[in-house]
């Protein structure tokens, strides 16, 4: 009997290990579960539904249509898009170095100088565009910019400086809302700048500058290798930015005059809002996405490396 | 034990909470019907104009009244975006560019079997409700068309009498371009024209008018293609090139600015010779903040004919409307002769229905009542927001000096006709 007792105790309290064991071994599922849950609905299922609607005639309310590859075929007559396109990358690789450099640059320049009311003020006065709405920003720079009477162009013609058609000169435009671009976003990838050089341990300089080494060597041997995580975060962030902007350009041109400023995102909008054609939209947000794709897995790629040889 | 219990508690809990019969307990009044209305802003302070008049129908008919005034720079997007999510008006306000697309859908219902007779001969602009095989509109904004203004004492300072012809025009504008202060540049313009809006509104008054003076249309009879490429077409957008590049009569701002920014910066301070816009930007826009501006109005200009354009937009019944006779019923409220008569003594327009006093501006009454045939709305046909959307970009090339007027034309005919035989 007591045996029995026991063998009965030893069976339950086996179970209760198992149980314990499975629900250990199933807690981070637990605890994750919701967030992943989150994200495969909102971020991993859409990707799936763009996929398939972009094979659809689709309008936002009627039922989808399937119509095969007629919407990727299209992409090759759409000469909106051909446009779009090429504007997009110029943007990306306009935009992304400038931003990179400058608030390097900045970054750099405000830690060497310490905490004093200047480097405050500049801190500031660097990161209000960052908090300022972009609608917002893009109608004070209508108003900047646009026309005989703009405060700019007031002060170019009192320099007796020819003053450019800013917004409505199709071989500038674009380079004009790319400055504006950089003037909002330098200040957001300066505080990471920033971070990233207070992150690196005085020693190292010190240790260089002992052995003689000038500002400029220090800034280049040290400093900027142990800056590029934060450079590679800086970079893949402004490209992916860059590549889906979309809010400035809507606020401020349009995408014209013409399409001289017309970018993926915004072509993607009007397909889909404007011109109710949401599968052609989603074909277009497609190739978008692979873009995306591709600076992401190389990013990763990047900061795996880095990670290996830096620490 | 105590867990599972605790658990069938709070759900038995969370369930009794969240019920609809509970949630009509604790806001038990009585719930009435609610009809939404989107419109956008005709004038200034829209809202407290409609109020009171949607109040009456609201007091006669036990119904809750929810007017949102939607800002005309994402208008249709928000139908869409609206419609999409069942989120959209009972009532909508839409122009002659937004229907196709809406009805296409069957977002918008077919008034047929609502109006009676008497209806039909009650509303001024009901004929242009009528549209692919349908009746899909009242309209509740007509008759204020795109005009020329001009400078009475630049006029005079130049010895010229009002324009009436392209060549008067022509002579006119080259006269004005001066530069006054003798500084070496310019500083007066024959034609604060803008060419500078995002989206493609400003066809309005920069192409369409011009179009049909020039004897041309947007498309052919059948609306299953386009003509605006034609020998009329290539006329009117060499005239407009040649403002700026044959006879430089535009400001050198003229890509950067919409035609509302030109007629506050350039025509308003008394700084060009004419401009173009609404009419009812008269009393609006130049009255209110340049009144010492000495200036006329013409309606249009004539070269093979007279035309400009004028929009009639309409009220439409949506087809997400649950009580579509409720919803018609505020309608017909609205454009009540009496619900107008009050509407347009705060927004001085033309009557919209017989038997309203005219109560618009009234340096345009004669010509409006004169000269009805001169203005007209867009036709209605298949594709309107991107043939048009595509038509102002392709101007907008022309006139920055990328394209010539028949390769500008031509691209957007091509694009047009693709989608039409879609």
């Amino acid at each position: 009997m007591q045996n029995t007792e026991i063998l009965l105790i030893k069976e339950k309290s086996k179970k209760r290990f198992c149980i314990k064991r499975l629900v250990g071994k199933g807690k981070p599922y637990i605890f994750i579960g919701p967030l992943s849950l989150l994200l495969f609905t909102f971020y991993v299922i859409p990707i799936f539904l763009s996929i398939y609607f972009s094979f659809t005639d689709y309008n936002i309310i009627k039922k989808p249509e399937f119509i095969g590859v007629s919407n990727y075929s299209d992409l090759l007559l759409d000469k909106t898009f051909k446009a779009s396109l090429r504007n997009t990358f110029l943007f990306t690789l306009g935009v992304v170095p400038a931003q990179t450099i400058f608030s390097l640059v900045m970054a750099s320049w405000l830690v060497s100088r310490g905490k004093s009311r200047l480097t405050e003020f500049v801190k500031g006065a660097m990161f209000i565009p960052v908090i300022s709405s972009m609608v917002l920003v893009s109608i004070v720079w209508r108003i900047l910019l646009n026309g005989e009477g703009s405060p700019l162009n007031l002060i170019l013609n009192v320099l007796n400086i020819t003053q450019p058609n800013w917004l409505g000169d199709s071989s500038i435009v674009l380079f004009v809302l790319m400055g504006i671009t950089v003037w909002k976003n330098t200040g957001y990838f300066m505080i990471l700048y920033i971070a990233g050089l207070m992150e690196i341990p005085k020693n190292y300089t010190e240790a260089a500058k002992v052995d003689g080494a000038g500002r400029w060597n220090v800034f280049y041997y040290i400093t900027l290798p142990l800056l590029k995580p934060t450079t590679i975060m800086v970079v893949f962030l402004g490209m992916v930015w860059s590549l889906q902007t979309f809010d400035l350009i809507y606020t401020l041109t349009g995408g014209g005059p013409g399409n001289s400023s017309m970018t993926l995102v915004l072509h993607i909008y009007n397909n889909a809002f404007k011109n109710l054609n949401a599968g052609y939209a989603m074909t277009v947000a497609n190739i978008l996405l692979l873009f995306s794709s591709i600076a992401a897995i190389v990013q990763k790629s990047f900061l795996k490396k880095e990670k290996s040889e830096v620490y | 034990m105590k867990k599972i219990l605790a658990l069938i508690l709070s759900v038995i809990l969370l369930t009794a909470v969240t019920s609809t019969e509970t949630m009509a307990f604790w806001g038990k009044k009585e719930k009435k019907e609610k009809l939404v209305v989107w419109l956008p802003p005709i004038g200034e302070n829209d809202k407290v104009v409609w109020e009171p008049i949607m109040k009456e129908y609201e007091e006669a008919n036990n119904v809750e009244v929810e007017l949102e005034i939607i800002p005309w720079e994402n208008y249709s997007e928000k139908y869409a975006a609206g419609i999409a999510s069942g989120q959209g008006p009972d009532i909508g306000y839409m122009y002659a560019e937004m229907f196709p697309q809406f009805i296409e859908m069957g977002a918008v219902e077919d008034l047929t079997p609502y109006l009676t007779k008497e209806d039909y001969d009650k509303y001024i602009y009901i004929k242009h409700g009528e549209m692919m095989g349908g009746m899909y509109g009242l309209g509740i904004e007509a008759a204020n068309p795109a005009v020329i203004y001009y400078n009475k004492d630049i006029l005079a300072s130049i010895g010229e009498d009002v324009p009436v012809t392209w060549e008067d025009f022509i002579r006119c504008s080259v006269k004005a371009t001066q530069d006054i202060d003798k500084d070496g540049k310019k500083d007066q313009w024959g034609f604060s024209q803008g060419w500078g809006a995002p989206y493609f509104g400003d066809l309005n008054w920069n192409w369409y008018g011009f179009l049909w003076q020039a004897g041309g249309d947007i498309f052919n009879d059948d609306l299953k293609t386009v003509k605006f490429n034609d020998k009329a077409g290539v006329k009117t957008a060499e005239f407009l090139k040649d403002l700026k590049f044959k006879y430089d009569v535009l400001p050198p701002y003229y890509m950067a600015q919409t035609n509302k920014e030109m007629l506050q910066t350039t025509f308003g301070p008394g700084k060009s010779l004419f401009s173009i816009y609404l009419s009812s930007a008269a009393g609006e826009i130049l009255d209110k903040s340049f009144p010492d501006l000495n200036y006329g109005i013409i309606l249009s200009l004539e070269e093979e004919g007279k035309g400009t354009f004028a929009s009639v937009d309409q009220l439409v019944l949506m087809s997400g409307a649950k009580d579509k006779q409720l919803a018609f019923g505020l309608i017909e409220h609205m454009l009540s002769t009496e619900s107008m008569t009050k509407f347009h003594k705060h927004h001085p327009r033309a009557p919209i229905a017989k038997g309203e006093p005219y109560q618009g501006d009234p340096r345009l009454q004669k010509m409006i009542e004169t000269e009805e045939g001169v203005y007209r709305p867009l036709v209605v046909g298949p594709h309107g927001v991107e043939i048009y959307e595509y038509l102002w970009k392709q101007l907008q090339m022309m006139m920055a000096g990328e394209k010539t007027a028949k390769e500008s034309l031509d691209e957007a005919a091509e694009y047009s006709n693709r989608l039409l035989a879609k």
